[in-house]
């Protein structure tokens, strides 16, 4: 009886926490252990090391739980998109879309980006750097009114409800009671799995930097070498790719503007990218680089999908820019210098670029798409 | 605004984090206060006695970081600002990259030891988060014995033995870290970037791209810095300021920019005559207070 009393109390108790009274009796998760399985992310030996942090150590019951609720559609307000709907495996993690569509069917402005390899983003997230971390990108879309249109108090209320999250929670993170469901856990366990999605390492490039010198073809060899300015010796021109995208995942996560505009002044970009955040004008019309693993699989191309093929992208960075006052240097100086005080560069001709498209597709990495760790779990 | 070296948020680092102050650094405990004391009467004196030795249980044993390492960079002696316009000679320029690797930072005491601050730091003057344009000051946390000091070496880049690593050989929170910092072409890491505009056309704004980026073992560079740095068990601090137009002297003058082989270092591996020109200059380009 008294066992019975203080049963009450606590669950009582645990009802005055909150307002919505959806956890009390037969809330309580003690009875489930709490052991968590330390989770080693699988990573490439020639790949950097994966930061983690230290308030979100990565665990086998964190990464099973991340995975379940990417893959589920409870995040959206109608229970019709997770996650995966814009970032699905086969894409590489995108959804092969110009702009994504959300649950109201509004079409947002810019193109979801690839995850793979999203662990390594030290640099900020989005397009833009709105989110510092990948634990606070992920509370982001779920109450974005084009994409998720849901609220995270309901979302919280709907998975302590659920019949299965309040015991993963507990398994994850060792909530004592279903009222230990919180947005923030959500987005840790969100982010745990979203930091195993890594490159296999056995693309073709791959093979190559590991050294197989066979890996590459004669003209994915001079696309490699005009993608990383070593092409000097054989009379290739430098491409200036590795500028922005280093040389093993293939970005550096920095902001530029990569000459895709045409602006009388820097105010009248139609997405103004980096400076809707930071709200320097310097900023606009630059957005995060993404990386190119995988970059075959990520049609359409550009922050907002303007560019169908890799032969268009080539094709526009071939023009060197447009002038603006805030674009990189390097998108100015593709091809060979021609001369002259006035230095103008020759672009890349239809081989060069060929060669580019032909070494990016040497990035492909099937294994990594086709892995089922990271595959739907419904 | 001060930045840090490292940029991922969550990572604990041990020289390598940032400060912008330390709270346990109180200046009031010094002993000028003490003449004012000895004015009154004999009960304050031991009150001030107390306070005395409280003090000094509080600075036993030595605080960590003690020492706080700024640096700050200007052109022509105005700080620095990205997309400003700059006069060089009768033309204008802009600096809208500046980062350093600096290697083997050593502080020299009077005696002559020496006492290593860092192996290696990274320096960015210009990161994309910044809040707007102006450069920032990069402050830097150490650990320092109590004394007197009297330079402070400075290896400009990334000295021959971390060149010969690579970014995949660190780990997160450590400077040469940072992929987009090496390239391959060079097996070396880029020690300096400067990146800008110049007016070449002579209508004003700058235009033409000004890209400078330094590597490999033959362009690293060391100096020493004389100064007067009294360290004490819980504060010293000094200031290395970077002066970006002194990267660009030459003969006595400015570089040439009207000349294109002076606006852009080449990627030919073996050509890093431009590169070891800019890196020759930042000795003269640093000062310290």
């Amino acid at each position: 009886m008294v066992m019975g009393l203080a049963l009450a109390v606590i669950a009582l108790a645990q009802c005055k926490k909150d307002p919505s009274g959806s956890c009390g009796i037969g809330c309580d998760l003690t009875d489930i252990p709490y052991k968590t399985t330390a989770y080693t992310i699988l990573k490439p030996a020639h790949f950097p090391q994966i930061p983690v942090p230290a308030d979100n150590r990565m665990t086998l019951e964190g990464v099973q739980l991340g995975r379940r609720l990417f893959y589920d559609p409870i995040l959206s307000a109608d229970s019709t998109m997770s996650c995966a709907s814009c970032h699905l495996p086969q894409g590489s993690f995108t959804d092969n879309k110009a702009v994504s569509t959300g649950i109201d069917g509004i079409a947002g402005r810019r193109s979801s980006m690839s995850l793979l390899n999203i662990a390594y983003a030290n640099n900020g997230l989005f397009w833009d750097g709105r989110a510092a971390t990948l634990e606070a990108q992920a509370l982001i879309p779920v109450e974005d009114p084009i994409e998720m249109h849901h609220t995270w108090p309901n979302l919280v209320e709907q998975l302590k409800q659920h019949p299965e999250y309040p015991a993963l929670f507990r398994k994850a993170f060792g909530i004592d009671n279903c009222c230990g469901i919180t947005k923030e856990l959500t987005a840790k366990a969100l982010a745990q799995f979203e930091r195993i999605l890594i490159s296999s390492g056995i693309s073709k490039y791959d093979q190559f930097v590991l050294g197989d010198p066979d890996a590459l073809d004669d003209m994915e060899l001079d696309g490699k070498l005009m993608f990383f300015d070593e092409g000097q010796d054989v009379n290739l021109p430098d491409a200036q790719c590795f500028h922005c995208h280093g040389s093993i995942t293939l970005t550096g996560n920095n902001y530029f503007n990569n000459g895709l505009d045409s602006v009388a002044s820097l105010d009248d970009f139609i997405d103004k990218g980096r400076g809707e955040v930071s709200r320097n004008r310097t900023d606009n019309g630059k957005f995060r680089t993404p990386t190119l693993r995988n970059i075959a699989l990520t049609a359409p191309y550009m922050h907002d999908g303007r560019f169908p093929t890799l032969e268009a992208v080539l094709q526009h960075y071939s023009g060197n820019g447009k002038g603006v006052s805030n674009e990189d240097p390097f998108v100015r100086q593709i091809g060979f210098p021609l001369g002259g005080s006035v230095l103008t560069y020759s672009g890349l001709t239809a081989y060069q670029r060929q060669a580019i498209v032909k070494f990016l597709h040497t990035l492909t990495d099937t294994s990594f798409v086709n892995n089922p760790d990271i595959q739907n779990p419904f | 605004m001060v930045w840090g070296g490292n940029s991922w948020p969550h990572v604990t680092t041990s020289n390598h984090q940032t400060h912008p102050s330390n709270p346990s650094i109180k200046p009031s405990n010094q002993p000028p206060y003490q003449h004012k004391i000895m004015k009154f009467l004999p009960l304050l004196l031991l009150v001030s006695m107390f306070a005395f030795f409280s003090a000094c249980e509080k600075d036993e044993p030595q605080a960590d970081k003690n020492f706080t390492l700024t640096f700050k960079t200007t052109y022509d002696g105005v700080p620095m600002e990205k997309y400003k316009n700059f006069a060089y000679g009768d033309r204008n320029i802009q600096i809208n990259k500046f980062n350093t690797f600096l290697s083997d930072l050593i502080l020299v005491k009077q005696d002559g030891s020496e006492h290593r601050l860092s192996d290696i730091e990274w320096v960015d003057f210009t990161p994309d988060l910044a809040p707007d344009d102006k450069a920032v000051e990069v402050q830097f946390k150490y650990t320092v014995p109590a004394g007197d000091y009297k330079a402070l070496k400075i290896g400009y880049g990334v000295r021959p033995d971390l060149n010969a690593k690579k970014p995949t050989d660190f780990a997160p929170e450590h400077p040469l870290y940072r992929e987009n910092e090496y390239w391959s072409g060079w097996q070396s890491y880029i020690f300096t970037k400067v990146q800008g505009l110049y007016d070449l056309d002579g209508a004003g704004d700058p235009e033409s791209t000004l890209t400078y980026h330094c590597g490999s073992d033959a362009v690293y560079q060391t100096s020493s810095m004389t100064a007067h740095i009294p360290v004490t068990a819980t504060s010293g601090a000094l200031t290395v300021e970077f002066d970006v137009k002194k990267l660009f002297a030459a003969n006595g003058g400015l570089f040439d920019l009207n000349d294109p082989l002076n606006r852009n270092t080449s990627h030919n591996a073996s050509n890093v005559e431009l590169g070891l020109k800019v890196m020759n200059n930042f000795a003269n380009a640093t000062s310290v207070k």
